[in-house]
């Protein structure tokens, strides 16, 4: 749900952290309080790391580019799974109520504190093949030919290919909650990005896939994923679209959009390209414009 | 998946039964309408068991039995509410069944995909299928009305 | 992962019966609405009324308990399928779902086929 445009209020001055830690020694979960000083323009992911320099240097959490472009640190702030480096202090935190609640991200087996494992996750991630797939696997590499692709194909997976991997739309589906085999909306909305791909050609492999009880069927289009998604990319879309091509390609209604392939760029009209005239003065004074042109160009490069 | 994280990764059934209302999202009643969907799902099927059941009685037990089983529902409080519930549940669940046809089947009312533009709303929460629930919302409390004075009236 | 067979053979039928159900438990409550049929709610449900109905389309009735029993079952497949996972498991709650839909649709059938005369 992304950048709120302009106009976030300043934050309190202070402002407790409540943060949901869990002990992987004694395997349970505990609740921490901290009051932090805020500056306008604080981000959750700043409060963290000036929680950790400044009061508990045990706290553990996921984090790396602190721009929205990783997708390490999605956790579960105010009850809504979101990236903590795009939520603002300001934005969620008011003077009548300056409490943050920071919670490791729901339906994830957690690891220590706010980390938790997503190894199934990208185990999902792998197993709807996200990659181009060609009925001739060397096409790729021998090939002397394009793909052709407009742009209103390109649009078709855009949208979709924009995914950062955080995990949040897992947090946030009812039904990755109840059933851990689901292959939730990041892995069906991969699949769904390569099947409307006009240059895949291994739609088949992948919608045998996606069509069993516990892949797009179990979808029951609660939309959560797309409502807490900080890219846009709307994974809800997407799997209405997968499952729905499902049923019309089974009842005979749906054909593989194709790309053509396209030749190496031939230009076969008169040359366009205009030959620039030999200077026949030097434009500095004291210049031997003869001697210059014979002379090769050298450029010192220290090697050290 | 190997065998150790699938087990981790089991949520219990308590936390798995209350994740949709664990979620705070603003603006989104598509969730709403999840949970209600599935909930007057599971109360339509469990009355649907009982009512071919009940149907069953003029063959089981003749036409009087059926006469004073009809009696029984025309003469309690407390099993006309319930009456009106399951119409309400079916009621909704109908009209909201309407529309997730549209959206799961037959793919309407989700858009198409776009280039992200700020505000960055996806398009599925603003495309058709919004509207269409909202006007699910309002036709189920009339619907739900009407039923209560056809039940009581 | 569990191998299964595609899960779209029996999901399709969700979403044809779901069409179905529109028209036929559509009609079905508009047989219950005074403004419709003239009658009230209660005097809708008399045996005379019913017996009329069984007489007249009794082959509707039947086919609405096979479809609305089959989307309803189906559904309540799906929950539980979602709530816990295995072989073992899954393999129960499908034979479950048929056993409990065939015995179902048996007394709608039962009820249909002889139902006594009036009087």
């Amino acid at each position: 749900m992304s950048l709120v445009e302009g106009g976030i209020p300043t934050p309190p001055e202070k402002v407790i952290f409540k943060i949901k830690r869990f002990d992987p020694e004694k395997q349970e979960f505990y609740w921490k309080e901290y009051e932090i000083e805020t500056f306008r323009g604080m981000t959750v992911l700043d409060a963290l790391l000036k929680i950790k320099e400044e009061q508990d240097s045990s706290l553990a959490f996921r984090y790396s580019c602190r721009m929205g472009v990783c997708g390490s640190c999605g956790m579960v702030i105010n009850g809504m799974p979101r990236l903590a480096c795009q939520t603002q202090v300001g934005a969620i935190a008011t003077e009548g109520n300056p409490v943050v609640t920071v919670e490791p991200l729901y339906n994830y087996p957690p690891i220590r504190d706010l980390f938790t494992d997503f190894t199934s996750f990208f185990e999902k991630h792998k197993s709807v093949k996200p990659y181009l797939i060609r009925k001739d696997p060397q096409e790729t590499e021998t090939g002397d030919a394009e793909f052709a692709m407009t742009p209103e194909e390109y649009e078709d997976i855009y949208q979709f290919s924009l995914c950062i991997s955080c995990g949040v739309c897992y947090a946030a589906c009812p039904v990755a909650a109840m059933d851990p085999l689901y292959l939730g909306p990041q892995a069906l909305a991969y699949a769904w990005r390569y099947v409307s791909d006009v240059r895949d050609e291994g739609y088949e492999e992948r919608l045998k896939i996606i069509d069993t009880e516990h892949g797009c069927h179990r979808c029951h289009f609660a939309a959560s994923c797309s409502a807490v998604c900080p890219k846009v990319v709307d994974p809800a879309m997407a799997i209405q679209k997968l499952r729905s091509t499902l049923y019309k390609k089974k009842l005979g209604a749906w054909k593989k959009k194709t790309s053509k392939k396209v030749g190496p760029y031939h230009y076969e009209g008169p040359s366009r390209a205009k030959k620039v005239p030999q200077l026949t003065e030097a434009l500095l004074p004291g210049v031997d414009l003869e001697a210059k042109i014979k002379e090769p160009v050298n450029i010192d490069i220290e090697l050290k | 998946m190997s065998g150790g994280t699938l087990k981790k990764n089991l949520p219990g059934l308590l936390q798995a039964s209350l994740n949709p209302w664990l979620v705070r999202i603003k603006d989104h009643p598509e969730r709403l309408a999840f949970i209600l969907h599935r909930v007057t799902g599971v109360i339509i099927i469990l009355y649907l068991m009982a009512h071919v059941y009940v149907t069953n009685t003029p063959t089981r037990a003749g036409w009087e039995a059926w006469t004073q089983v009809m009696a029984q529902f025309g003469n309690n409080i407390w099993n006309k509410i319930g009456e009106w519930i399951i119409a309400g549940c079916v009621i909704f669940h109908g009209l909201n069944g309407i529309r997730l046809l549209l959206v799961e089947f037959f793919g309407i009312g989700v858009g198409r995909p776009v280039h992200p533009k700020p505000p960055y709303r996806p398009v599925s929460l603003y495309a058709g299928q919004r509207l269409m629930l909202l006007i699910v919302f309002g036709l189920a409390v009339i619907g739900w009305v009407w039923a209560g004075l056809i039940i009581f009236g | 992962m569990i191998k299964m067979s595609k899960a779209s053979n029996i999901q399709v039928w969700q979403y044809i019966t779901a069409i179905l159900l529109i028209f036929f438990l559509g009609f079905h409550l508009a047989e219950r609405i005074p403004q419709i049929t003239g009658l009230t709610y209660h005097q809708s449900l008399d045996a005379e009324n019913v017996y009329h109905n069984y007489s007249s389309y009794g082959w509707a009735l039947w086919f609405l308990a096979a479809i609305a029993l089959f989307h309803g079952l189906n559904g309540l497949r799906g929950i539980f399928l979602e709530w816990r996972q295995g072989k073992t498991y899954t393999l129960t709650v499908n034979a479950l779902f048929w056993i409990v839909y065939l015995a179902l649709l048996g007394i709608a059938t039962w009820t249909v086929i002889s139902l006594p005369a009036l009087g």
